[in-house]
């Protein structure tokens, strides 16, 4: 048999593994070292596996991802949410659909500090949602807006799927998160202007603007003074040379922030604008970017008395099962991307895609029309990861006006990430919507997806504003380096 | 239907019964505090030690970044350490996540099969994934023995690196015994057995 064919035959067995049952890292993970077996030998099966397991979790890159992982999920616990949610519904809670534009302001915000979107929407289900029910907002619209904004735990970054792309590409995961951060503020401003047209023009669906009392303490006027002062500080330095003006606009912006933010969410905005903001200006890899990100959210935790030992055995223990689940799966990818490597299938199907001289776009369409089709079956990591040894060469090996081939991966990688966002969130299978009807016992499913279909309609026209237009994802990444 | 199948149906955080077509995934949270059988206790003090050593590097990493951005005097070679702990704090996880069967499986074609034969059939599959992880242990202990024979350190710090390789090679050998263990438990489970 060719390598081709046996290729294509592994591909049906994995699927067929899958159909009965068996866990989808597992079944990548046989087929695989099967398959590597038979194209080379078992002796060599036996060389490669004395420490591609152990190297392949043994890498500074990866490491990233247990990290984030724990960063989030000690967020999730810390209250941070809630005091998010409560500063956004101060400053957003007089419109007519105030308090579901604050679920998305509030989630824009978490997810920077959080890379998952199931965690993101679990705790906003917690944090938000009886705030919504209780001022009558619908059920179904009040749990497809707080499952449309979990899907902002991945599209604002940090995102684990952005890292997993980022490592099975071989691409920059700094370069990556720059490029998320448009089309992720994007998601959330359209988030907003739908519920704004939504509202409109069915008004039964949220209170009348002013029905919402909030709360307005009055801001003390010291962090005020100390913030001017801080920025004096910072001015005078740059006018005698003593401070580079990249290290200044860090200092100013965190005095901006310091003057403007109310106390309740500083830690968490400071946190995320650190990380964030450290991975970006090259401050730190995104490694130690993760892990100062991990330890700022249990020092603070701690000092704020919301983390006790409780809480942190609970978060490791869920970071524990989340990365486990992960990892499983991308050392199966990983053989099976060697197997797959070995039949030279990835490099055959780019030269076929290559000479039969389609029109790029029309490839990149089919290629995210599937991903949305297969994402309605499928895990949406496990796809990426299973799809992208194929796919990837194939868009590597296209011409997209003008764009060199390293920015048409790092745009390829934000409009996978919109296309995964869209399927955790689409019917028939959304992830999002599943968790969010867990904690919303009194809202039907169905009410769920009626109340996201809006959403959908906004996520297809910023994919296709994000197809159109590669600046969208790329002028940040040119900017900064 | 995408399913997390998990060794009983817990009740969740507000005492309601979980949703009949889907479990919850676990970064959903709330069911991790709910009392456990004996090898989710023991794979999950496992899974803690991982943890609490990545928590370990996370600080390490943040004392070099400080170092680094106050003094200029980052610590040398901080990224070998967590490379070599983090590979040991993901076998640390594997156990665990396995004791709670939080592997991801596709459940959209075999639902209507019946509650008997699903559960033989996870609990092929976990045996199959123990032979699995027997077969990697078993390249792993080649994969330590030829790192002791020849002494492989590491670039910068010259960090002798078998244990580690050793410390996850025990780890592995830790996985294909828990998933004999959950086969057996899912295999041998009655209808409305909760756990």
């Amino acid at each position: 048999m060719s390598g081709l064919s046996v290729a294509l035959l592994g591909f049906a067995i994995m699927l067929a593994l899958m159909v009965l049952r068996a866990p989808i890292g597992f079944a990548m993970f046989l087929v695989g070292a099967v398959g590597y077996a038979y194209l080379s030998s078992p002796v060599a099966l036996f060389g490669y596996m004395k420490t591609n397991a152990y190297h392949q979790f043994a890498n500074y890159t990866l490491s990233v991802i247990p990290l984030f992982i724990l960063m989030g999920a000690l967020a999730e616990r810390a209250g941070i949410a809630k005091a998010l949610f409560k500063a956004a519904e101060r400053a957003l809670g007089g419109f007519r659909g105030g308090l579901a534009m604050a679920v998305i302001g509030a989630c824009t915000a978490f997810g920077a500090i959080c890379g998952s979107s199931v965690a993101t929407t679990a705790t906003f289900g917690r944090a938000a949602l009886p705030e919504l029910l209780k001022y009558k907002y619908d059920g179904g619209f009040a749990t497809g807006t707080i499952a449309v904004g979990g899907t902002l735990g991945i599209l604002i970054p940090p995102s684990v799927i952005l890292v997993v792309y980022a490592i099975t590409t071989e691409q920059n995961i700094a370069k990556l998160f720059q490029a998320a951060l448009i089309p992720g503020l994007l998601a959330a401003l359209f988030y907003c202007i739908t519920i704004a047209i939504v509202v409109r023009r069915n008004p039964s669906l949220a209170p009348d603007a002013g029905a919402v009392v909030v709360d307005a303490a009055p801001q003390p006027w010291w962090p005020k003074v100390i913030g001017g002062l801080a920025l004096a500080a910072v001015a005078t330095q740059v006018v005698r040379g003593q401070l580079a003006w990249d290290n200044a606009a860090v200092f100013a912006l965190l005095a901006l922030l310091f003057m403007f933010v109310s106390a309740d969410i500083m830690p968490a905005i400071m946190i995320a604008v650190v990380v964030v903001g450290g991975i970006y200006g090259g401050v730190f890899t995104p490694t130690e970017g993760a892990a100062v990100g991990a330890i700022a959210m249990l020092v603070v935790g701690i000092a704020q008395r919301s983390l006790g030992w409780s809480d942190i055995v609970a978060a490791i223990k869920q970071t524990a099962e989340t990365s486990g689940m992960i990892f499983i799966i991308l050392l199966g990818a990983e053989v099976f991307g060697a197997f797959l490597a070995l039949s030279r299938l990835p490099s055959t199907a780019a030269d076929w895609i290559g000479a039969a001289g389609y029109s790029p776009y029309i490839v990149l369409i089919a290629m995210l029309s599937f991903y949305i089709l297969l994402g309605a079956v499928m895990d949406e990591l496990a796809m990426i990861l299973l799809t992208l040894p194929v796919f990837f060469p194939v868009i590597q090996a296209l011409e997209f006006g003008g764009l060199t081939p390293d920015e048409v991966a790092i745009w390829f990688g934000i409009l996978v990430l919109i296309v995964v966002g869209i399927g955790l969130t689409a019917p028939p299978i959304g992830m999002n919507v599943f968790v969010i009807s867990s904690v919303a016992k009194g809202v039907p499913i169905t009410a769920t997806y009626r109340g996201v279909l809006p959403f959908l309609v906004a996520d297809v026209i910023r994919l296709g504003l994000c197809v159109a237009f590669p600046a969208l994802s790329l002028w940040l990444v040119r900017a900064l380096n | 239907m995408l399913k997390r199948p998990t060794s009983g149906t817990p009740p969740d955080a507000w005492g309601n019964a979980p949703m009949s077509d889907v479990e919850l995934p676990v970064e959903a949270g709330g069911s991790t505090t709910r009392s456990e059988p004996w090898l989710e206790r023991v794979t999950g003090w496992i899974a803690i030690f991982g943890g609490l050593l990545a928590l370990a590097v996370a600080l390490l990493a943040t004392t070099s970044v400080l170092m680094r951005w106050l003094f200029n005097a980052p610590i040398d070679g901080d990224f070998e350490f967590v490379k070599m702990a983090t590979a040991v704090a993901v076998f640390a996880y594997l156990p665990y996540t396995q004791a709670r069967r939080g592997n991801i499986m596709v459940d959209t074609f075999t639902g209507w099969l019946p509650e008997r034969l699903r559960n033989l059939l996870d609990g092929f599959w976990d045996l199959a994934y123990a032979a699995l992880m027997g077969y990697v242990a078993y390249c792993l202990i080649h994969g330590s023995l030829d790192a002791i024979k020849s002494g492989e350190t590491t670039m910068q710090r010259q960090l002798v690196i078998w244990p580690s390789i050793a410390l996850s090679t025990a780890l592995c050998i830790v996985l294909a015994l828990t998933s004999i263990l959950t086969a057996v438990r899912i295999a041998t489970r009655r209808r409305g057995d909760a756990s």
